[in-house]
C-alpha cells in the first residue's frame, strides 16, 4: 500500500550545515498493516513521516501510495499533500478551535478534491466517524470544551472520516497521560484491525511500538538501524543502539574465543567468565563483542548451576522484583517474578544466562 | 495565642500597604477624571469653574464644523488602523512564521521605530513630503519635470501616512503573540484534508487569527484617535482639525475655553474608554482560543525557499522606508541651518552649527535636565508602585487583587491629551501648590504610564512560580530576606526593563505635557515644538532631536537584551 524507495532528506541547518535528517530510507507497507517508526527524537522518524504525507519535499528517492507514485526525484514528481488521500493524527491533535466538533470532521469532507458530498451525506459519514471513536452525540460541542482524551480521538476521526487509504500518526498519545495512554493504545489497535487500516505510525515509547505494531522500524541518526516484527527487534536486538532503546538490557563487554557466522552459538569471554551466547553479527576470533540479555531473561537461584554473584539492592514493583546483582564488579539488573522466594540484599545468588537469549553484538563503544 | 486583637490583626501590614496603593491610585486616577467631568458640566468663566450648566456641551457640540471634526478623526484613526495593520501584519508573519533571515534585527527596528518620538518622526516627514520645503518632492520635480510637488504632507493622506510608519511597529508587537501561538499543524491539518490554499487561509488560518487582528484593528483605532502629535504638527496647518487637535486649541484661545476642551474631551473619552473595553474583551477571549495547543506544540517557520531573500529585501527596504528615511533626513537637515535637499554636492558644506549653538542653549539643556530628571523619578515611582501592586494583587490578597489591578489599567484608556487637560483642570482649582512646577508633571507621567509598570510587574511576577517563595520560606528566609533573595534578583530584568520603557515614553511625551509645562518647566516635548513652529533653525531642531534619539537607540537595545534574558529563562 504504501512503498517508500531510498528516501533523502537535508535541512540547511544554522550556518552552511546540513543536517542529515533521513539517510536512504526504503520501507513498505502492505494493506492493512501497522508499522511504527520508532526512535529517540530528532531521529529521522517524524521526517520521513512528513515526507509521506507530503508536508516535506524529499531530496530525492521515490514514494508510493497504493498504485499511484506521489513523489519521485527522477521524474519530477510530486503530489501535493492535499492529494494523496491519506489521513493524519497530530501529536498536537491540531484541533481547529473555532469549529465545533462537527465541523472539525466535516472539513475533509467539505474541501474534498475527489468528489462532492452533499449534506446528507456529510451529516451520515460524521456521525459515523464519531460513533467509530466513541464520540457520538458531541456532535454540537466546541471543540475546546473536549477533554485531552476526547480530542485526540476528535484528531483521529477526522483522520478517518474521508476514509483515507493511508493513516499517518505522529506521536498520537503522546500528550495522554500514562493511564489514559494504555487505554487508547488498546483502542487505536482495535479500530486499526476492525477497520483493516493501513497506517505508520511515529513514536519514541518502545511499549507503545510493541504493543500496535505489526511491523516496527527503528531508527536512529536519521537510518533504518533494524526492521522486523516486535517479538524479532525485542528477542534479536541487531545492535547495542536497539537492545538498549527497545526495553531495558544488561550488557558485557568481551572478545569472542573462536569466531562464526551470524546466529551461531559461540563464547565470549567477559570479564565475568566465559558466556556461551548467540551470534547477532558474524565475528572472527578475537574481536570485541558486547553481549545483551535481558533482566527477565537471567535465571536467579539461592544455590545450582550457574556463576556466583551477590545480591547489592532489591526492588520491589508488585507484579515482579528487580535484583541488582553483582557479577565480578559488574552490576546487572535482574527481574524475577514475585511469587518466586524473595533474596535478601547480601545473600549470594547464583545466575544463569541461557545461551539463546544472550545475543553477542558489535561493540559500538570501542569499534 | 495570636497577642493581636481581632481589629489590629485586620491591619496588618500587608493589608494597610494594599489600601495605601489603591487610595493612591485611585487619587491619581479619578481626580483629573473628576475634574474633567466638573469642567465639562459648569459654567465656563474667566475665574474657573462656575455653576452647573450645560451650556459647554451646548457650545462644543452645536458648532457648525462638528461634524467635521468627527468625520475627520473617524477617518484618521480608521485609515491609520488599517494601514498600521497591514505593515505589521506583514512583519508579524515575516518575523514570527518564517524563516526569512533578518528576523532578529526586523524585531529590534520595530522596536526602535516605536521608541522614537512621533514628534521628530512627523517633523521628518513634513520634511520630506512638505509641497514647499520636502526634499523628496523637489527630487521627484526635478527628476520628472513635474510642476506641482507629487505628494501632500497637508492631507488625510499625508497624516495617515505619518501616524502609520510611526505605529505599525506596535501593530506588529500587539498581532506577533497571535501569530507565534497559531499551530502550523493547524494549517497543516487542513492541508492533509484537502483543503487548497486559499480553503486553508479563508476557513483556518484567518478565523484563528480573527481575534488577534479584529482587537489590534481596534486598539489602533483608539491609538488612532488619542494620537497628537500628528493633528498638531501637519493637522493643524492643513486645516483638518480632529478631537486632539481641537481640544488642546480651546485650552489655548484667549481667553481659554476649558469648558468647551472639557465637553470635546468628555466624548473623546467615552469612545475611547469603550475601545479599550472591547479590546480587553476580545483579547481575553483570544487567549481562551490559544490555549487549546496546550502540550507538544513546537512553533515550526513555514519554509519559504526561493522567497526568503525576496521576502527578507522587502520587509527590509519597508523599514528604510518607514524608519530609515526620517532618520536619515533629520540627520541629514542637522548639519544644515536651511531646509536642505539631500545631494552629494552638500556634504562639504555640513557644519556642526546646529549642534553647537544647540548645546549652549540654556533653555534647551534646562528642558533636558527636567525630562530627565522627571522621567527618572516617574519610572522609578511607577515601577516601585505597581511592584508593590503587583505582588500584592497575585500573592497576598487574591480575593481584592483585581481593584488594583483594574484600577492600574483604567489611564490607559485615558487619551493623554485628556489626561494633561484635566490634570490641568484639577491642580488649577484644588489648593494643591504643584501649578506651573515640574511636579504636576510627575503626576500626569506617572498617572499614564501605571499601566504599563503594571504590565511588566504582573507579567514579572506571574512568570516566578511561587514555590520558589514558598522554598524560600520553607529554608527559613524571612519576607524581607525572601524578598531580597529571591524576588527582586529573579524580576530584575522585568522591572529594569519597565523602567526604561516608562523613561523613554516620559522623555518623549508631549500630548500631556503641552498642557502643564510653563515659562520656568520646559521639557523636551514641547519645547520642541515650540522650536520647530516658532523659531529656530531646522538645523537646530533636528540637532534637538538627534540628541534625544541617540540615547533611545543605546536604551532599545538595552531593553532588547533584557527582554532576551527574561525570555531565555521561560
Amino acid at each position: 500500500m504504501l512503498q517508500v524507495e531510498h528516501l533523502f532528506k537535508t535541512y540547511a541547518a544554522v550556518g552552511s550545515a546540513k543536517v542529515t535528517a533521513a539517510q536512504d530510507i526504503s520501507l513498505s507497507v502492505p494493506e492493512g498493516k501497522l508499522l511504527t517508526l520508532l526512535g529517540p527524537s530528532g531521529c529521522g522518524k517524524t521526517t520521513t513521516l512528513r515526507c509521506v504525507a507530503g508536508l516535506e519535499r524529499p531530496d530525492s528517492g521515490r514514494i508510493v501510495i497504493g498504485e499511484r507514485t506521489v513523489y519521485d526525484s527522477n521524474h519530477g514528481v510530486f503530489v501535493s499533500p492535499a492529494e494523496r488521500g491519506i489521513g493524519m493524527v497530530f501529536q498536537s491533535y491540531a484541533i481547529w478551535p473555532h469549529m465545533s466538533v462537527f465541523e472539525n470532521v466535516a472539513f475533509p469532507l467539505r474541501v474534498s478534491r475527489t468528489r462532492r458530498y452533499n449534506s446528507a451525506e456529510i451529516t451520515v459519514m460524521v456521525a459515523e466517524a464519531l460513533k467509530t471513536v466513541r464520540l457520538g452525540g458531541y456532535e454540537n460541542r466546541r471543540a475546546t470544551q473536549l477533554s485531552g482524551g476526547q480530542q485526540q480521538r476528535l484528531a483521529l476521526a477526522r483522520g478517518l472520516v474521508a476514509k483515507p487509504r493511508l493513516l499517518l500518526l505522529d506521536e498520537p498519545l503522546s500528550n495522554l497521560d500514562a493511564k489514559l495512554r494504555e487505554q487508547m493504545r488498546f483502542e487505536l489497535k482495535q479500530l486499526q484491525t476492525e477497520l483493516g487500516l493501513t497506517a505508520v505510525y511515529v513514536t519514541h515509547d518502545q511499549s507503545e511500538a510493541l504493543a500496535l505494531s505489526d511491523e516496527i522500524i527503528v531508527f536512529n541518526q536519521g537510518r533504518v538501524i533494524q526492521r522486523g516484527t516486535p517479538l524479532e527487534i525485542y528477542q534479536h536486538p541487531n545492535s547495542e543502539f536497539v537492545a538498549d532503546f527497545v526495553g531495558s538490557t544488561n550488557f558485557l563487554r568481551g572478545s569472542v574465543r573462536n569466531g562464526g557466522e551470524i546466529g551461531s552459538i559461540g563464547q565470549v569471554e567477559t570479564a565475568q567468565g566465559t558466556i556461551t551466547c548467540t551470534f547477532a553479527a558474524s565475528f572472527s576470533s578475537g574481536s570485541k563483542a558486547v553481549i545483551s540479555i535481558r533482566p527477565e531473561d537471567i535465571g536467579l537461584t539461592a544455590a545450582g548451576a550457574g556463576v556466583k554473584g551477590a545480591v547489592t539492592a532489591r526492588v520491589f514493583l508488585g507484579e515482579v522484583i528487580d535484583y541488582h546483582v553483582n557479577l565480578n564488579g559488574q552490576e546487572l539488573r535482574v527481574r524475577h517474578h514475585a511469587r518466586h522466594d524473595a533474596h535478601p540484599v547480601g545473600a549470594s545468588v547464583m545466575l544463569t544466562l541461557p545461551p539463546d537469549k544472550a545475543m553477542a553484538m558489535v561493540d559500538e563503544a570501542s569499534a | 495565642m495570636n497577642p493581636w486583637p481581632a481589629a489590629l490583626r485586620w491591619l496588618r501590614p500587608s493589608r494597610l500597604l494594599m489600601v495605601g496603593c489603591a487610595l493612591l491610585t485611585a487619587w491619581l486616577v479619578f481626580v483629573p477624571l473628576g475634574a474633567l467631568f466638573y469642567t465639562a458640566f459648569s459654567e465656563d468663566t474667566p475665574f474657573g469653574p462656575g455653576a452647573a450648566s450645560l451650556a459647554n456641551f451646548v457650545h462644543a457640540y452645536t458648532d457648525n464644523h462638528i461634524p467635521l471634526l468627527l468625520w475627520n478623526s473617524v477617518i484618521f484613526a480608521t485609515g491609520t488602523a488599517v494601514v498600521t495593520l497591514l505593515l505589521g501584519a506583514l512583519v508579524a508573519w515575516v518575523v514570527e512564521r518564517t524563516d526569512a533571515p533578518w528576523r532578529e534585527l526586523f524585531h529590534t527596528l520595530a522596536l526602535l521605530s516605536f521608541a522614537l518620538p512621533g514628534l521628530l518622526t512627523t517633523m521628518a516627514w513634513m520634511l520630506i513630503l512638505s509641497p514647499n520645503i520636502g526634499w523628496l518632492n523637489t527630487e521627484l520635480k526635478n527628476l520628472f519635470g513635474l510642476a506641482e510637488a507629487p505628494f501632500n504632507i497637508y492631507s488625510m493622506w499625508g497624516m495617515i501616512w505619518a501616524l502609520s510608519t510611526h505605529y505599525f511597529p506596535l501593530a506588529y508587537l500587539l498581532m506577533g503573540p497571535a501569530f507565534r501561538v497559531l499551530d502550523v499543524r493547524m494549517e497543516e491539518a487542513a492541508v492533509i484534508s484537502g483543503a487548497r490554499t486559499w480553503q486553508v487561509a479563508t476557513r483556518v488560518t484567518l478565523p484563528l487569527l480573527r481575534p488577534a487582528i479584529l482587537s489590534t484593528i481596534l486598539l489602533l483605532f483608539v491609538r488612532g484617535l488619542e494620537s497628537f502629535e500628528v493633528p498638531r504638527l501637519v493637522g493643524m496647518p492643513a486645516h483638518i482639525n480632529v478631537f486632539t487637535s481641537e481640544i488642546q486649541n480651546a485650552t489655548q484661545d484667549v481667553p481659554p475655553h476649558f469648558g468647551t476642551a472639557a465637553a470635546l474631551g468628555m466624548m473623546l473619552l467615552v469612545v475611547c474608554v469603550v475601545g479599550v473595553y472591547l479590546y480587553r474583551r476580545a483579547t481575553t477571549n483570544a487567549e481562551a482560543f490559544a490555549t487549546i495547543t496546550g502540550k507538544g506544540y513546537t512553533p515550526t517557520p513555514q519554509r519559504l525557499g526561493t522567497w526568503r531573500w525576496p521576502v527578507a529585501l522587502f520587509t527590509a527596504l519597508m523599514f528604510a522606508i518607514a524608519l530609515g528615511l526620517p532618520l536619515f533626513t533629520l540627520a541629514w537637515q542637522s548639519l544644515f541651518q536651511n531646509a536642505t535637499p539631500p545631494s552629494f554636492s552638500m556634504i562639504g558644506t555640513m557644519t556642526g552649527d546646529a549642534y553647537r549653538y544647540i548645546l549652549r542653549y540654556p533653555i534647551f539643556l534646562n528642558a533636558v535636565r527636567n525630562s530627565v530628571f522627571i522621567g527618572g523619578m516617574a519610572a522609578t515611582i511607577v515601577v516601585g508602585l505597581t511592584f508593590v501592586m503587583a505582588w500584592i494583587a497575585q500573592r497576598s490578597a487574591k480575593r481584592h487583587g483585581w481593584i488594583l489591578d483594574s484600577l492600574a489599567f483604567v489611564p490607559i484608556a485615558i487619551p493623554s491629551v485628556i489626561i494633561g487637560a484635566s490634570i490641568l483642570f484639577a491642580y488649577l482649582v484644588l489648593p494643591i501648590p504643584v501649578y506651573n512646577t515640574i511636579w504636576i508633571l510627575l503626576i500626569a507621567y506617572v498617572t499614564m504610564y501605571l499601566p504599563y509598570g503594571m504590565r511588566f510587574a504582573s507579567g514579572g511576577i506571574v512568570q516566578i512560580h511561587r514555590e520558589l517563595e514558598e522554598v524560600a520560606e520553607v529554608a527559613g528566609a524571612s519576607s524581607p530576606q525572601i524578598f531580597g533573595r529571591v524576588l527582586l534578583p529573579l524580576l530584575a530584568p522585568a522591572l529594569l526593563a519597565g523602567w526604561l520603557y516608562v523613561f523613554v515614553l516620559a522623555v518623549r511625551e508631549l500630548a500631556a505635557s503641552i498642557f502643564l509645562s510653563g515659562p520656568g518647566t520646559h521639557v523636551l516635548g514641547p519645547l520642541t515644538l515650540t522650536m520647530w513652529e516658532e523659531g529656530g533653525s531646522y538645523g537646530a531642531v533636528c540637532a534637538m532631536g538627534m540628541i534625544q534619539i541617540v540615547p533611545l537607540i543605546v536604551i532599545v537595545i538595552v531593553m532588547r537584551r533584557l527582554e532576551e534574558r527574561v525570555s531565555a529563562r521561560r
